[in-house]
Formats: structure tokens, sequence, C-alpha cells
């Protein structure tokens, strides 16, 4: 029932409202903390903490109030036997109008929801807009996705920017995700960052000329950039424009920069920063001309149609495909006809177009910001640094939820993206996923492997993607950032209980001093390695931690794609080859960590487990990691996130563009499942099998492998040389052009100017010249001689009177004379 | 009160507050501070008045129009008014000399000469802003030049001379250019319905082919137009006429930069956006390439330039060249149909001179704001290297904390409002030509690189590593209230910007609506001169 819809979206928007605001809230109190508070004071975390908590109950509140009210439609399994969609509503007017036969799964799935700021869409939507929209809907079915606008940034003419929210499933799962894991990490880094309640923090890594620095502690500083970052994370999420996503994109890059430079005397911290927030701006100038190719076709930046004046306004996605998810082509195949809304059929006026290569452009230009923002090759250097941050830092924007925003985008605005981009996406994510992996295997910086493996599992995702795995690169955005943040958060647990040594060759046997650790570090490890045991089942369910599952899916449908293309065969091997070097490498580190014997006695001895407040966190995540995904593709979270499948993807896209690219259907990937996922364990077995033959039984020494490779292995050590390369190819550069800009303007420009000056002093030089000596000089000679007549005539001047008389008496004579002879 | 005595007195209230401040005895600083303080607030209080109480935001045209005789024998005419253009300038040149006045504090030499002469100052910014004829905006033009010269060349740093010089040759250069095409537009209004005008609304009917007796030939738009550019451009500054600019700043005292950054620059947008393109339409529409190349070029060249740079003012001077590139770009992003003189794309080229109007005002904030920020800290360690500070972050947590935050403003952090002027004037610009388009959106690149590395040489780091450590204090009150109150403005304006925009839009769309108007004169233009 459409007024059912509008208060359902009414509801979601505002609950997911408060939970997006709230952290905003606790920044602004918190960031006075230090002003406020004694450095003592936990207040601030406290503040922290209950804003997060309550907007992850708010989260989960409109999650279950969504799920109540669709009577938890999403979780019928429907994509499960590809078949059970037909039976399903009809609907979708527009997509009606224009084509015989609606497809299934489009049925009524954009609701444009009031707001309080857009009268026009407010309580009373036009009725004549929702018979247009809903009209074929039958009663029961519930929109999949509500939207509607906070307040206009600015309109021009018929443009018109604005902050925008958009709420699907997709949306509901990440706001729980993200503030569930925030929470938890919030709670965790109350016990982490302790030792900043002080005035006087003493930081052992920086050496100032009197000895180690010491300053006060920034307790309150910390958790008020947590805030902001929780709050700039939730905006993304729910942002309802690909404009209002770019914003909360470069915010929640600010809040990484300030958390990275957190211990801003170090010059590495600060280094870090810098680093990642100028990768990530290269990253959103592609974004940033994906925007704008987008602006100036399509005239709107937003995901979902808005109706004003009872006129309905398509965004980016229906603009660009009909309901079965197919794009128009001219029939050259050069552009693509768009839908503005009009009935351009009737030919009241021409449809807008774009060419077909600036829709490749702007699909490029948008993945190129997912690329750095999810430290994607060629931009992925910036993520290791990263780990300069506090440890839950890590744990929680640079493995849980900042870089995945990356993948959520790719995600979101995959209906935008041409088989081309996502086959680009496909290769950037292959080749991230291998490259990172094999420089896992070599570090030995405990949060240093675990940033390598984040970049490689961000790479699968990618990967995931794009082979036409929408459900399943979401799936294990999912499931890796609960399995990782644990991960990230044990690693933390272990630096605190080892006084900040995070060298993994000082380690050695802390299972015994740090039980909870360990064995939550475990099961994270079995998670991401993708680990299950075959043939047995409980309770109807594989005994597999979640990320069998996503990885599972990932691996699955690369395999169909690969078959379906033979030519890109390699998206598969990667993956399968990923995922035992995945194994390897994790359990290398959780072998070097906690089992074996100490290698370092002092560390060992000083070391012990994390007290409640750290360790609490903890074994909920664990839980999430294991248990998150159960059932795989038929269970719940799948189920949930594929309620929000862009139409068309159920079915794979063949290729309604000019490349022969096919993408896998559901029924495809389902029938490979079964072989897919035997291949995947059997390499992560083995992986773990030679991690354990290394690091965990000792018989082949690892020491010894490193110098038959020695070569090789300085080559993944120093990281494949990337950081070499762009300091030669970018950086340098850089500077030297700056240098000539400068130079330029103090030798060219000035010099000119400079010149021009010269000249001019000259010319007035050589003008006080011709004054002085000409024009001076003439007057002067006629002043002497007036001077030289004046002194002769002055001998006349006698003062005598007789001899004026006679001067008189001459001149008189002499007139008459002169007279007298012209006047004859 | 009247239009004619609100407006008046918003213009000359510094100016009688600079009699008064004549009239004391040098020695009583405080109550000469005082009496250019309140001057000055009686400019922001009248002007914050005419906008809440009289201004029409929906109106596009000019209001509050004030017209009195003044030479009757050349027909000029003592002509103000305020349209959504103009306003907010009038109003940030209030509050960013208002605030620069507050932070005079620092100057202790000839105070009395001190401060007449930057209330002169004042008025003839105000008078710039709300002049409608040509004769009397060239008069506040020159008015606001001399002080500004002694101003620079007086308080100044130890090149003090050179750069007043630099300073005033080159605004005499433009003065001198601005002054050929006003009196070629008098002359040659001659045959319009005005008679013989300086009357700038006039004059745009007559060069957009609106009245209905005479109109400008294209010869007389593209000559003038050129001249009124060069004049303009030197002051905004355009590259290659920047370089005076770095100079003013680096030499010029605190106070003055903030002024020299957020207004004296904005006048040359204002003359390009009041003057240049509706008297020349014709001659607009022939440069726009040409203007937006320069645009370009100034935004790429400017950041560079700035990472080249180490010391902090010349920094952030080059900074301003760079930001205010964006205010050319957006203005000049014109695009015609070849032949017909159609506008394409006419919301996007509205998009660009709304974001381009949006820049100034967002670049008046913020840039004062850096302005006041290194001033701050060379006011206690007494020198601008940037290799030579570090570890402020520390020691003056507040200060550094403010300082981040307006330097963020300059680097277009959404959420602040240098974002949404470049934003803007950027996604505009893919209509008029995608390559450079791609070019200005690649400054992003290069702010945040010389903004991060500035603030990471100055800010962050272990110990301040430069001499004068033990004059390193925290910021006082009023310190901190200049710099909250801009950094404050600049987060309202970058999360709202629509508070801007519903100001102004009116009267933006009602040039850029008259301006793509002249099709037919441009059309006519094209066939006669076939270019």
């Amino acid at each position: 029932m459409p007024s059912d819809a509008t208060q359902l979206g009414q509801t979601l928007s505002t609950l997911l409202t408060i939970a997006w605001l709230l952290p905003l809230a606790g920044f602004a109190i918190e960031i006075f903390g230090g002003f406020w508070g004694t450095r003592q004071s936990k207040a601030a975390a406290y503040i922290a903490v209950a804003c997060i908590g309550t907007a992850f109950l708010c989260s989960v509140g409109a999650l279950l109030y969504w799920g109540d009210q669709t009577d938890w439609a999403a979780l019928q399994p429907h994509h499960g036997s590809g078949h059970g969609e037909a039976g399903q509503a009809e609907g979708d007017a527009r997509a009606a109008a224009e084509h015989a036969a609606a497809h299934p799964s489009h049925a009524g799935e954009e609701v444009d929801v009031a707001d309080h700021a857009q009268p026009v869409s407010g309580a009373g939507i036009p009725a004549g807009a929702w018979e247009h929209n809903l009209a074929n809907a039958p009663e029961h079915a519930a929109p999949k996705s509500f939207s509607g606008t906070f307040y206009v940034l600015a309109g021009f003419g018929s443009l018109r920017v604005a902050i925008d929210w958009y709420i699907d499933s997709l949306t509901l799962v990440m706001f729980t995700m993200v503030t569930l894991v925030a929470s938890l990490i919030h709670l965790f880094a109350i016990g982490y960052m302790s030792d900043e309640l002080t005035d006087d923090h003493e930081d052992h890594q920086v050496q100032t000329a009197h000895g180690h620095l010491h300053r006060p502690g920034r307790f309150s500083r910390f958790f008020a950039f947590l805030s902001l970052f929780s709050f700039s994370m939730l905006g993304l999420v729910l942002a309802g424009n690909v404009f209002m996503v770019f914003v909360f994109w470069e915010l929640v890059g600010v809040c990484s920069y300030f958390l990275i430079g957190f211990y801003v005397e170090r010059k590495s911290a600060s280094n870090a920063a810098n680093k990642a927030f100028i990768m990530n701006r290269v990253g959103d100038f592609g974004f940033l001309i994906g925007l704008m190719i987008l602006w100036t076709y399509f005239g709107t930046f937003q995901f979902a149609n808005r109706v004003e004046d009872g006129v309905v306004m398509p965004g980016l996605f229906d603009m660009l495909r009909d309901g079965d998810g197919n794009m128009h082509l001219s029939d050259s195949g050069a552009t693509v006809l768009l839908d503005d809304g009009s009935d351009a059929a009737a030919g009241i006026h021409e449809a807008p177009t774009i060419p077909y290569f600036l829709l490749v452009a702007a699909g490029l230009g948008i993945f190129a910001g997912c690329v750095g923002k999810s430290a994607q090759f060629p931009l992925q250097t910036w993520l290791p640094d990263a780990m300069e941050g506090p440890t839950p830092v890590s744990a929680l924007v640079h493995s849980a939820t900042m870089v995945a925003a990356g993948v959520y985008l790719t995600g979101r605005f995959y209906p935008m993206f041409t088989p081309e981009v996502l086959l680009t996406i496909a290769y950037i994510g292959c080749i991230t996923l291998f490259l990172a992996a094999t420089i896992a295997v070599v570090a030995t910086d405990i949060k240093r492997v675990l940033a390598y493996s984040t970049i490689s599992q961000l790479g699968y995702m990618m990967l995931g993607l794009g082979v036409g795995g929408w459900g399943a690169g979401l799936f294990h955005l999912i499931t890796h950032a609960f399995f990782k943040s644990l991960m990230f958060l044990a690693s933390g647990s272990v630096i605190y209980g080892c006084h900040h040594v995070q060298e993994m060759p000082r380690m050695g046997g802390l299972w015994r001093k740090m039980p909870i650790t360990a064995f939550t570090m475990l099961v994270g490890v079995i998670a991401i390695a993708g680990l299950a045991i075959p043939g047995i089942s409980i309770f109807g369910e594989k005994i597999a931690f979640s990320g069998y599952h996503s990885k599972d899916a990932i691996v699955a449908t690369a395999m169909t794609f690969a078959d379906l293309n033979r030519t890109h065969f390699l998206l598969f091997y990667a993956p399968l080859i990923g995922a035992g070097i995945t194994s390897f490498y994790m359990f290398r580190l959780w072998f070097l960590t906690f089992a074996g014997k100490p290698r370092d006695q002092h560390v060992y001895d000083h070391a012990h487990e994390s007290p409640r407040v750290m360790t609490v966190p903890l074994i909920v995540l664990s839980m999430f990691a294991a248990f998150v995904a159960v059932g795989g593709e038929e269970g719940k979270l799948f189920l949930l996130l594929t309620n929000s499948e862009p139409a068309g993807v159920a079915n794979g896209l063949v290729a309604s563009s000019p490349s022969n690219l096919a993408l896998p259907s559901h029924e495809a990937v389902h029938a490979r499942h079964a072989l897919a996922g035997t291949f995947a364990l059997v390499v992560a077995a083995l992986g773990a099998l030679v991690a354990c033959v290394f690091y965990g039984l000792r018989l082949v020494n690892p020491a010894e492998v490193q110098r038959q490779f020695a070569s090789l292995h300085t080559f993944l050590i120093e990281k494949w040389w990337f950081d070499e390369l762009y300091d030669m190819m970018f950086v340098r550069p850089v500077h030297v052009v700056a240098k000539w800009c400068s130079a330029c303007d103090k030798y060219v420009f000035d010099g000119i100017l400079h010149g021009l000056a010269k000249g001019t002093v000259l010319v007035a030089h050589w003008d006080r010249m011709f004054d002085e000596q000409i024009v001076d000089g003439l007057v002067n000679w006629v002043g002497r001689v007036t001077y030289g007549t004046g002194s002769l005539l002055r001998l006349l001047q006698t003062g005598r009177l007789r001899q004026y008389v006679m001067f008189i008496v001459v001149g008189v004579v002499g007139i008459w004379v002169i007279v007298q002879i012209f006047a004859s | 009160m009247n239009d004619t005595a609100l407006l008046t007195l918003i213009i000359f209230a510094p100016t009688i507050g600079a009699l008064f401040v004549a009239l004391c005895n040098p020695k009583a600083d405080g109550r000469m501070r005082a009496i250019a303080n309140a001057a000055s607030l009686v400019s922001l209080v009248l002007s914050i008045g005419a906008w809440w109480y009289k201004f029409d935001s929906s109106v596009g045209g000019m209001q509050m129009v004030v017209n009195h005789t003044w030479i009757a024998t050349w027909n000029v005419n003592y002509q103000l008014g305020l349209d959504g253009i103009s306003l907010p300038l009038v109003l940030l040149t209030c509050l960013i000399s208002y605030l620069a006045l507050l932070a005079s504090t620092s100057i202790t030499k000839a105070v009395k000469g001190y401060l007449i002469l930057f209330l002169l100052l004042e008025t003839g910014m105000l008078g710039v802003f709300l002049a409608l004829d040509f004769f009397l905006f060239y008069v506040f033009w020159e008015v606001m030049l001399l002080p500004m010269y002694f101003l620079i060349g007086v308080w100044g740093g130890p090149r003090r001379e050179y750069a007043a010089i630099k300073f005033f040759l080159y605004t005499l250069v433009g003065s001198v250019l601005m002054l050929i095409a006003l009196l070629m537009f008098y002359f040659d209004s001659g045959g319009s319905s005005f008679g013989k005008t300086f009357d700038i609304v006039a004059l745009a009917q007559i060069g957009q082919g609106r009245d209905a007796s005479y109109q400008f030939t294209p010869f007389v738009q593209m000559t003038a137009f050129i001249l009124l550019f060069i004049g303009f451009a030197i002051k905004v500054p355009v590259f290659p006429f920047h370089t005076w600019l770095p100079d003013a700043h680096v030499e010029a005292p605190t106070p003055i930069s903030m002024i020299l950054a957020g207004v004296l620059l904005k006048m040359g947008g204002y003359g390009i956006i009041r003057i240049a393109f509706p008297i020349c339409p014709i001659g607009a529409q022939y440069a726009a390439h040409a203007l937006v190349v320069l645009g370009v070029v100034s935004i790429l060249y400017g950041a560079f330039a700035a990472m080249a740079q180490t010391d902090f003012k010349r920094l952030v001077a080059y900074s301003s060249v760079s930001h205010m590139g964006y205010v050319l770009l957006g203005i000049a992003v014109w695009k015609l149909t070849e032949g017909t003189g159609e506008t394409v794309g006419r919301d996007y080229w509205q998009m660009g001179m709304n974001g381009a109007m949006f820049q100034m005002i967002a670049h008046g904030i913020s840039s004062p704001g850096m302005f006041f920020i290194v001033g701050v800290i060379y006011e206690r360690v007494h020198h601008r290297d940037l290799n030579q500070f570090g570890g402020l972050m520390g020691l003056m947590p507040l200060y550094s904390g403010l300082a981040v935050g307006i330097f963020f403003a300059g680097l277009g952090l959404p959420g602040l409002c240098g974002f949404i002027g470049e934003i803007f004037t950027v996604l505009s610009t893919w209509n008029y030509n995608p390559l450079y388009a791609i070019l200005a959106a690649s400054g992003v690149i290069l702010t945040a690189g010389y903004i991060l590395w500035t603030v990471q040489r100055v800010y962050l780091g272990a110990e301040y590593k430069g001499p004068h450590a033990e004059g390193i204090t925290p910021i006082t009150d009023r310190e901190f209230g200049i710099a909250a109150v801009l950094l404050a403005l600049c987060i309202v304006l970058g999360v709202y910007p629509e508070l801007l925009f519903s100001q102004m839009r009116a009267s933006v769309d009602l040039l850029v609506d008259n301006l793509a108007n002249t099709k037919g004169l441009i059309k006519a233009a094209a066939d006669v001169t076939g270019l």
C-alpha cells in the first residue's frame, strides 16, 4: 500500500538519520574534551560509545522494522533456484509503459518518499504520482528502495544538487554492520588508548633533544575523530546521490588523515597521513571526471527517481537502464539513449544521449575513486603505511569500513558500469589480490600483514563484482568487515599486551599468555582462509566460518565467468591461487605470534592478556566472524543483500554493448558452485598445511627458503618497488615543475617587469640628461646672456640726474631723427 | 532610513570615522582605535540591515537605486545600488574590514595615519561595489589605490617600498586601461536614447542590444573588453599579471594582507561580472576561450608555484592565484553553437557563474583566514620560513586546530566553503570543454599536496625548529575570536551553500539570461567580422 510504504520509508529514514547524526553530535562535544575536562577523564569515550551504540540500536531497529513491515519477503529464497521469481510482483508502470512486459523483479522498485525540507515530496505525495508508480503493483509488494531529500545545496535552472537519502536492504545491512563494528571498536579503544589518559604521555618512538617526547594525553581527541569518522562513513552509506557520496568520500578521507596522523609528533605518521590523503585525491580526481561526465550528460546525480509536481524525474539508474537492466544503444552502437522521463517515443522532444565511450569513461572515473579508497592497484601503497595510526583505527577505518567504501560504491553504482568497465574492475581486483597476497607472505610486522591481507581481500571483492557476482562481492564485504576487524583488534590486543611490539619475529608462544586473543584470532584466521570441514553438517549447515561462504561465492562466480569468456581464464586462477596464499600467510601470522617457543624472552615475560573491555569485543566479533554468513548463499545475510541487486544481474547480463562479454547468471553460478567450492577448499587447506609445516611444526626452516630466493624476497620486501617508482614518476617531477613555475615568476615575469622598470629609469635618465644638458643649457644660456646684458646696462645706471637728462635728450633726438627718416 | 542615506552612510561611515581620528591626539591610541572600530562597525551593521530588511532576493535587477546629479555637464551621477551580485561582496567587505581592524592591534607605528588610511581604503572598496555610475566607480577605484600604497609602503616589511611601487604601478596600468574603455563608452553612447552616459546599467543595455536607438559596434565591444579585462585581470590576479600579488602580500602587514586577499582581489572578479561581460557581450564571447584557458593556467600555475615556496605568506599568496582561477573559469564557460549564437547548456553556464560568485565569497573568507593564521605565528616568532616551524600542534593546540580547519577550507574539503565554489565551477566546465575541465580538476591533487605539506611542516612534528621559541604563547581571545568567526563562516557556507546562492541566484540568472539573449547580436557580429 502506498501510504504504508511512505510511512515505512519515513520511519526508516528517521531512524537512520538519528543513527547518522548522533556521532556528529558526539564529535562536537568530544573535540573540546581536552579543554573542558581533565586529561584523565574518560567522559569523551563514554559519549562516543553512547552515540555509536545508540546508532547501532537505531540501525538494527530500522532493519527489523523494515523486515517486519515487508514480512521478511527478502528472506524467501528467490535466487537459489532461479525460477522463483515468476510469481513475484509485476510492476513499475514506467517500464511497463515502455515495454510490453515488465520484468518481474523490478516490481515497484523506486519509491520517492517524503521529507520535511521538501514539501513537494512531503506528507502528501501527489496521488497521481503514486498511481503512476505503483499502478500495477499488487498490494503486498513492498518497494525495494526508498529515497528522499534532506535539503537542497543549490539549484541552477533545471539542475539541482541536494543532500539526499537512499535506503534499500544494502543500506540497512551496511548501517548495521558499520555501527556494530564501530561500537565494538570504540569499546576496545577505551582499553587500548588508556595510556593516553594522562597529563604526561611519553612517546617512545619520538626522540627529541631532551630524550623521549613528553606530551599531554589525547584520549578525547581520539574519540572525537572516531565519532567524526563514524558520522562520515554513515553519511556515505546513506547518500542518495553520487555527489553526496563524493562529499562524504572526502570526509572519511580527512578523518582517515587525522587518525593515521594521530601521533602528530611522529614524522612517519604525518608522512603516512599525507600519502593516504594525496593518493586518495588522485583517485578522487578520476571520481571528479566521472562526476563531470555524468553531470553534463545526465543532468542529475541522484540514484533514485524523484517525483516533483507529480512528474517523475528519473535518477541515474532509470535513465540508463530499463526494467530488465538493458541499455538502449543507437543503431551504430556509438551512443546510448537515455530516458529522461518524458515521453520521447511520442516525439514530443528528443531523448538525451551519451556517447558510449564517455559512459565507459564515466564508469572508469568513478571506479578510479574506488581504486583510491579501497587501495587497489595501482593506488595500493598508502594502506600499509596507514598502519601508523593506532590499531583501533586500522580495525575500523582501514579494514572494516572506509576502505570497503570503494567496494560499496562499486556495488551501489553497478547499473552505471558497462561490461568494459566491469572487466577492468575484475582485472584490477585480480591484480591487486595477487600482488598484495605475495607481499603479505614476507611482511613481519603483524599489522602490515593484516594490511596487505586487507588489500588482497578488497581485491577479491572487486573481482567478484567485476565478474558479475554483485551479491558475492558485497557478501564478502560484510563478512570481511567482521573477521578482519576481529583480527586487527586481536593484533591490537597483542601489541597492547606486548607493550607496543609489532614485529612477529620477537613474539612466539603467546597463546599461553593471552588465550582469549589467540583463540579469537584463530577464528578470524580460519574465517579468512576459508576453511571448512567437508562432508559433515550440523543442523543441515556446513561446518564453515563466514569467509568460506563469501569467498566461495566469489570463486564460483569467477569460475563461471571464465567459462563463459575463455580468454579471461586468469580471473579464475588468480583468486584460486590467492586463496592458497591467503591461507598460508594468515596461518603463518598465527603460528609466528602465538605458537612455538618465545623468541624474545623479555617481550614474552612482560606480555599479558588484555583487560575485559578489550576481550569482550573480540569475543563478540569472533561470533560474528564465525556465524554471520551461516547458510551461505541460501543464508539470511546473502538474501538480504541480494534483495537490492540491480535488475538484470540475476539472469546474467549478455552484452547489450559493443563488447562480447557475458556475465554469468545465478543459475550458471549455482551449477558450478560445488566444484569451485571444492577447488577453493583444497587450495586453502594446502596453504594452511604449508604454513603449518614451515612455522607450526618447523619441519622446514623458513630462513633457508628465504636465502634460496633472496632476490624474490627482496623484491617482495620492497613491495614490488612501487614507492620508489611513484616517487620517481610523480613526486619528484611535481616538485621540479613547481620549482620551474616559481622560477618562471621570479626570472621571467619579474625579469620582464624589472627590465621594463630599468628601461623606464634609463629613459628617465636620458630625459634628465636632455633636460640638464640641452633644455637647461639653452635656458641657462638665455639666462646668462640676459644677465650679461643686464650687467652691461648696469654701467649706464649711475644714478646721476644730469646724465639721465642727457640720455633723455639724446634719446628724444634719436627718435626724432628716426621718425623723420621713415616719415620721408 | 531612505536608500540614499543608507547606502551613503555604508560607504562613508569609515570616512567620517577617519575625520574623527584625524582630530584625535596622536598619542590617544585607544580612543582612535575605538573610533575606527566603531566606524567600521557602523558600515557592517548597516549593510547587514540593508540585506535583512530591504533586500529582496527574488528580484534580479538593481535595488535601492540612488541617483543624484553630480557633474551635470558630463552627465556624471552619484548613482548607487545593490543587487544579488554586489550585496554579498559588500557584506564581505564590511566583515573582513572589521575583522582586519580588530587584527590591527599589532600595528604600533604611527597608528593615527594607519587608521585614517585604513578607513579611507574601506570607503573606496565599498564605493566600488555600490557604484552604478562608471565614473563614480572609477573614482572609488582610484580612492582605494592610494591608501593601499601607503599602507604597504609605510607599515610593510623590509622590502615594502618595492612591493608598494609594484602594486601601485600594476594597478595603475589597469586603471588607465579602464579609463580608456570608460571614455570609449561615454563618447560612443552619444547616439543612444540615454545620450552620453556613464550609467553602467544603461551601458549594459546598449551593449546587449536592448537599446532601440543605438548599439556598440563589435569593434568597440572587443577593444573595450580587452582593455577592461586586462584592467580587471591584474586585480584578480590572472596569470600572467599576478606577480605583484606575492610581493604585496609578503610585505604588507597582516590586516592589510587580509583586506588584499579578502576584498581587493574580488574587485577584479566583480568588475568582470558587473562591467566587462554585461557591457561587451560580443567581446566576452570572442574572448571566452582565452579566459577559460587563463583560468585553468592560473589554477595549475598558482598551485605549482605555491608548492615551491618556502615563505609561508608567499605560499598563501600563490594559493590565492590558484583559487581565483576558478572564478575566471566559472565566469567564462559560455558556450555557443557555431553559426546561430545560441547558448549551449545555459544551465551549466549559470552554474559556473554562480559557482564563480560563490568562490569569490568563499575565498574572501578562507584566504583572509589563512593570512591571519600566518600573521598570528609571525607575530610570535618573527619569521615565516616554512622549514623552520614544526610542533605547533603541541605548543598552540587551539590555534593549530583553527589553522587546520581554515587551511582545509582552502584545500576544498567538502563541508567547508572552498569545496562548493571549486566543484561547481569545475562541474560546469565539462560542458564547455572536457580537456579544460580535466585540467582544472587535476588542481585538487596539487592543492591537497601543497596544503598538507604546509600543515605538516608547520603544525605537525615533535619540536619547533626555528628561532624565538620562547615567544610562542597560546593565542589570545581576540585572535581566537577573529579566526573562529572566519572558520564558522567557512563551515556554514560549506554545509548550507544555498544560504548564499539564494541571495544571488536571481541576479546571476538575470545576467546569464540577458547575455544568452544577445545571440542575434553575436551572430550578426560573427557575420560581419568573419571570425
